[in-house]
């Protein structure tokens, strides 16, 4: 089963502990069979025993030893049992670390599409409840199965030397439990599935209820957030209900074939002892060890239906762990140099994502050091096209080159270590502000954070905060505001010091003046040298721009410097109108007013 | 600011004590009748499987020596409904025991939501919100079956130790006692490895919370790790995190394996005891041989479930670290809520007073002092000012987020800490600059505004917003399936959706915490007459960068210096030359 396998794969390093695991686990068992045997001893001579006083008076030190026999017996069986558990839980626990690292790289290194396609809260799932099911898989079903099979086979071949009829009528009961638990297995599985499906929505429910607390509030929607909430905690606890209840279904005739095993002896025992083919202490002797028999067939119907449990869950996890990136190192990739000299190329780009065609035939070329803005309307495809730089997404048709190499020939490290994003979505860690800046360095001097807050215009600010920089800001740095984030997200790209900056729309939420002088930072003040690519909406950040890049509908509708789009009709003409028009009416004020 | 952060365990808050168990019999007392019916099922099974040794004895006493194979088949087939009654009697409890456990999680997983549907923002702004996210899933299903089946087993064990107890008493008292002599010593070594299992699962639990809280950040910030190549770093974090949980878990299992080879020991060494003293201390003849061979099966017998409670009691320990972390989150205060006796609102003019409110968001600072306005109904106001200087503030206040220190904030007059929450913020609109997407589909997400509306009133909403046209260019139109961190939605785009949420909503009050900033700059233009409608008839505050915005506006209060600086229209702002001239002539310049 590839399940198994795979679970065998990631017990790697482990392997050693979980085979001695379970040896100690088979010879525990085996312990458990021979423990009564002291106590028997003593019972037997001392107690029942028709010359009972006289063997204790004749026999005190073979009573002793005896007692110390029962105690150390006992004594060597526990520490050993605790010896085998203590190795399960290592095996297992290295084994479940082994794949939780995995899967994190696993998650961290997918493309845009795999986020698209994987909400927060069923990965949080598989990364919790699924793994545990995993976990509960190696430490528990598997133990259980293997220690069940050893003391079945065990009693059972102890059976056989004492009795081979008797023995033969107990086997014959087992074919009910395969036939029972194969039948059980079928139905499971989709009662299982059902149940990871209800709780990877009830998370997913929970998890965005959490993160959208605000709007929550805002619209006044928590009876309705209960009532959305409930609906998943319904249907996850009617499936578990069904899960449970299917098992209860098929667990009675497990059940009663276990527990028919006492009337099976009680039967044909008792006749083959009328017969004379089967003794009293032979019949006592299987009746005491009827357990051994009893009960791993009971426990192996709960081991199937947690397998099923596993199986369900495991697939899960499986699907992320071999989940693979399209965008990764191309083979004949080279390592390039430390420091770029940040030329950008885009050489006829076409981008589908879907169906939809988002950029169609696009080329530019940006100098090194250049500063240069992209403009058009919402969704005409400015963030998609800057996401071909980094590789976050890879052109059908075209070349998208940086420093005069295509960007798959360049190591994809190499490449984004070189280019310093300020996203849209500004996303913070709920960490120090100090280590929110030095996300991408994080051995970067205090000094050198506290100059790329002062460029960003974030200082200020900052020093007011009770703090300072060692102020924790929430999850996605919440507590600040909206301008405040993306100057922090600012300061935290041009500490790389990049060869390519990249501002997609990062000043859109700080007021003018904070935005001329970062503006002004970035164009005078940088200790680097740095291409500037700037996705803007305000014709303030575009005048002094060596070049400006009018998207329309995924195609480049113009292109030129301020002076030159303004003389063109065309959308930066219009732009430019619009924000003017204020302009104008300020300077009709001041006529009026002077 | 946020107090927590991924790497750091959070305290608790209240040290343990039994009022957490007792507190959860709330959730067990309504089902406590089905519980009751289990444990009965319970007993009558237990005495049922009394009946089978009786059977088998007489058959091996009776029936097999006198060769009776009649009765032997009758013996066999009475043993046959005892296995099938106790078979019978065991699933139903199954069944009734499989019901309850899952209503009591159901019952705690809503109170939980439900308590933080209440919680303010601050709760959410000062912890990891994976952290949050664990308590309600993962720690609610871990206590599940501590207090369902672990409740019945446990007292289960109890009477059948009882029971035994009596049994042994009235065989022989002397050798009870030293079958029970064996107590004290097992209530020394459970309580000395008690008490750092306890803390070893609260230390578990305290990890997992921390690990899980750096990987749903991990999830949601992957782009940024990618961004800046961070990956192999944050791995690393990672892998510390997730070593830590495992040293912790180790540790904790240590304590809690031993728990079971304790009992069995000493449950051993109180047999020996029975046999030395019946047979060596005691005089020959003081104690029948019989009576001995009674007592060491009682013994065995009576150490049975005390070893049975010994584990329950150690599941106990280990789910009770889970079930204090959500008893101390339905502990978390409510700081706003509805007073006592609040009314809804149930029409609104749109009239806003300050009355010399103070607020600061800790002790001591404040953000804005003695700051009194009035706005008329159907007034546009906007804020302006320097980042920080507390227009954020003002609009929170307004929309009751945060309570005030000092003064009154009135709707039509009437204190808005004097009506309840829901009906306050159902006339309000309130536009934040996150704006969140659900996952589901666009018109979803623009419904949530107003739950029953058609969908053609949704329609009207984009249009009006300028989102129609992007939204039927999406691959399934408006039935596009989105979500938050998705990248089939720009920025500008998620802000259109959430606008047309907003005009959707139909609010009297509307807030507008720069709601257009990421919309380039022709939408907007084309936006303004959507805009215009959304401010028709409804008083309403923006704060927004673009003068374009502000300048259309009745009223624009300079906010600075924890007041307001200066306040009027823009023609009057601009007369006076003070700090709005200098900004806006700043920017147009």
């Amino acid at each position: 089963m590839f399940q198994l396998r795979w679970l065998w794969e990631n017990m790697k390093g482990s392997r050693r502990n979980y085979i001695i695991a379970l040896t100690l686990s088979v010879l525990c068992n085996g312990l458990y069979i021979t423990s009564p045997y002291f106590q028997s001893r003593i019972v037997d001579t001392f107690v029942s025993n028709e010359n009972a006083y006289e063997n204790l008076k004749n026999n005190r030190d073979t009573f002793v030893l005896l007692l110390c026999g029962m105690i150390g017996a006992t004594l060597l069986r526990t520490s050993m049992q605790y010896a085998c558990n203590m190795y399960y839980e290592t095996a297992s626990q290295g084994m479940i670390y082994k794949v939780r690292t995995h899967l994190f790289r696993k998650i961290e290194n997918q493309d845009m599409e795999f986020y698209d396609r994987f909400r927060t809260g069923d990965l949080m799932t598989r990364l919790t409840g699924d793994l545990d099911m995993v976990r509960h898989m190696v430490s528990w079903v598997i133990k259980g199965f293997v220690e069940s099979v050893a003391l079945f086979t065990a009693s059972m071949i102890y059976f056989f030397v004492i009795d081979w009829r008797t023995a033969l009528c107990i086997l014959a009961m087992t074919p009910v439990i395969f036939f029972v638990t194969r039948l059980f297995a079928r139905h499971a599985g989709p009662a299982y599935r059902k149940v990871r499906e209800t709780s990877s929505a009830l998370n997913t429910a929970a998890q965005e209820n959490i993160s959208g607390n605000r709007v929550v509030k805002a619209f006044a929607r928590e009876d309705y957030e209960i009532e959305k909430f409930r609906k998943h905690d319904e249907d996850y606890r009617s499936a578990n209900i069904s899960a449970a209840m299917m098992w209860l279904k098929y667990h009675p005739f497990i059940d009663i074939a276990a527990g028919g095993l006492s009337v099976i002896l009680l039967l044909f025992g008792g006749y083959f002892m009328i017969q004379r083919h089967l003794t009293m202490g032979q019949y006592l002797a299987i009746s005491n060890l009827l357990w051994a028999v009893s009960n791993p067939m009971r426990n192996i119907g709960n081991y199937i239906n947690d397998f099923q449990r596993f199986m369900a869950s495991a697939n899960k996890v499986i699907e992320i762990y071999y989940e693979a990136p399209k965008i990764v190192d191309r083979a004949d990739a080279e390592e390039g140099p430390a420091k770029f000299r940040g030329e950008v190329e885009f050489c006829g780009v076409d981008l589908s994502i879907g169906d939809k065609k988002i950029l169609d035939n696009i080329s530019f070329h940006i100098s090194p050091g250049e500063n240069v803005v992209i403009m058009g309307a919402t969704g005409s495809g400015k963030t998609s096209l800057i996401n071909l730089i980094p590789r976050f997404l890879d052109c059908e048709k075209g070349e998208v080159l940086v420093d005069g190499k295509n960007v798959r020939l360049h190591k994809i490290k190499d490449l984004r270590k070189n280019i310093g994003i300020a996203t849209q979505d500004v996303l913070l860690y709920s960490d120090t502000i100090d280590s929110n800046i030095a996300f991408g360095d994080s051995e970067l001097e205090e000094a050198y954070v506290r100059q790329c807050a002062e460029l960003s215009a974030a200082s200020d600010f900052i020093e007011r905060l009770p703090m300072k920089y060692d102020t924790i800001v929430g999850e996605r740095g919440v507590g600040l505001s909206g301008g405040q984030k993306q100057r922090i997200s600012l300061a935290r790209a041009l500490a790389i010091r990049p060869s390519v900056l990249i501002l997609d729309d990062t000043t859109s939420a700080v007021d003018m003046e904070t935005e001329s002088f970062i503006q002004n930072s970035l164009e005078k003040r940088l200790d680097f040298p740095c291409t500037k690519i700037i996705i803007a909406q305000r014709i303030s950040s575009s005048k002094n721009a060596d070049k400006i890049i009018i998207l329309e509908n995924g195609k480049i509708a113009d292109m030129g410097t301020h002076d030159e789009l303004i003389r063109r009709e065309g959308y930066y003409k219009q732009i430019y109108e619009l924000q003017s028009g204020i302009n104008c009416a300020a300077e009709e004020k001041k006529g009026v007013t002077a | 600011m946020a107090r927590n952060k991924y790497d750091v365990d959070e305290q608790l808050e209240a040290p343990f004590d039994f009022n957490h168990l007792k507190r959860s019999f709330v959730y067990i007392k309504k089902y406590r009748k089905r519980m009751a019916a289990a444990l009965f099922i319970s007993i009558a099974a237990a005495v049922v499987g009394l009946v089978g040794p009786l059977v088998t004895q007489h058959a091996l006493d009776v029936t097999i020596p006198d060769k009776n194979i009649k009765e032997l088949i009758l013996l066999s087939l009475l043993l046959l409904g005892c296995s099938l009654t106790a078979t019978v009697l065991g699933n139903i409890r199954g069944r009734i025991m499989t019901v309850v456990g899952q209503n009591i999680i159901f019952d705690i997983r809503e109170d939980l939501f439900a308590h933080l549907q209440k919680l303010p923002f601050t709760y959410y702004d000062d912890r990891p919100h994976g952290k949050i996210l664990i308590r309600v899933i993962n720690y609610v299903n871990s206590v599940s079956d501590m207090l369902s089946n672990g409740m019945i087993n446990f007292i289960m064990e109890i009477l059948n130790m009882v029971f035994i107890l009596i049994f042994m008493l009235i065989v022989d008292v002397r050798l009870t006692l030293v079958a029970m002599s064996g107590l004290p010593l097992f209530i020394l070594v459970m309580f000395a490895i008690k008490k750092q299992q306890r803390r070893a699962w609260q230390d578990v639990s305290n990890k997992s919370s921390n690990m899980n809280a750096y990987l749903q950040e991990n999830i949601v910030g992957a782009r940024i790790t990618q961004v800046f190549t961070r990956e192999e770093k944050n791995a690393g974090i990672y892998d510390q995190l997730n070593s830590k949980y495992r040293k912790s878990w180790m540790r904790a299992v240590k304590f809690s394996n031993l728990v079971w080879p304790a009992t069995d020991n000493i449950s051993t060494l109180v047999r020996a005891a029975l046999f030395a003293a019946g047979l060596l201390i005691m005089d020959p003849g003081e104690v029948s041989l019989g009576v001995l061979a009674a007592m060491t099966g009682y013994a065995a017998r009576f150490w049975q479930p005390i070893m049975n409670l010994s584990n329950i009691v150690n599941n106990f320990i280990n789910n009770i670290a889970y079930l204090e972390r959500i008893f101390e989150t339905l502990d978390e205060p409510v700081t706003i809520t509805d007073k006592e006796g609040a009314e809804d609102i149930e029409d609104l003019s749109g009239q806003v007073s300050f009355n010399d409110v103070t607020f600061g968001y800790e002790e001591g600072s404040s953000v804005i002092e003695h700051v009194s306005f009035d706005v008329r109904p159907g007034e546009s106001v906007a804020l302006v000012g320097p980042t920080c200087a507390g227009k954020s503030t003002i609009v929170s206040l307004i929309s009751r987020f945060y309570d005030i220190n000092q003064g009154s904030i009135t709707f039509d007059g009437v204190d808005i800490s004097d009506v309840t929450l829901r009906s306050l913020r159902s006339h309000m609109g309130i536009m934040l600059q996150d704006s969140f997407i659900f996952s589901g589909t666009i018109m979803d997400n623009i419904r949530y505004g107003r739950l029953d509306a058609k969908d053609e009133e949704i329609i009207r909403a984009a249009e009006t917003v300028c989102a129609d046209s992007f939204i039927r260019e999406m691959s399934d139109g408006y039935e596009t399936e989105v979500n938050e961190r998705g990248s089939k939605l720009s920025g500008g785009e998620k802000q259109l959706i959430s606008f047309a949420r907003t005009l959707l909503s139909d609010p009297k009050i509307l807030v507008l915490d720069e709601a257009t900033s990421s919309i380039d700059a022709k939408t907007e233009a084309l936006l303004q007459k959507g805009i215009n409608e959304l401010l028709k008839g409804r008083t309403s505050f923006i704060i927004a960068h673009r003068l374009s915005t502000i300048r259309n506006c009745d009223r624009i209060m300079y906010i600075d210096e924890k007041g307001i600086l200066e306040s009027g229209s823009h023609e009057e702002l601009m007369a006076k030359k003070g700090a709005y001239y200098q900004l806006y002539t700043s920017q147009s310049a």
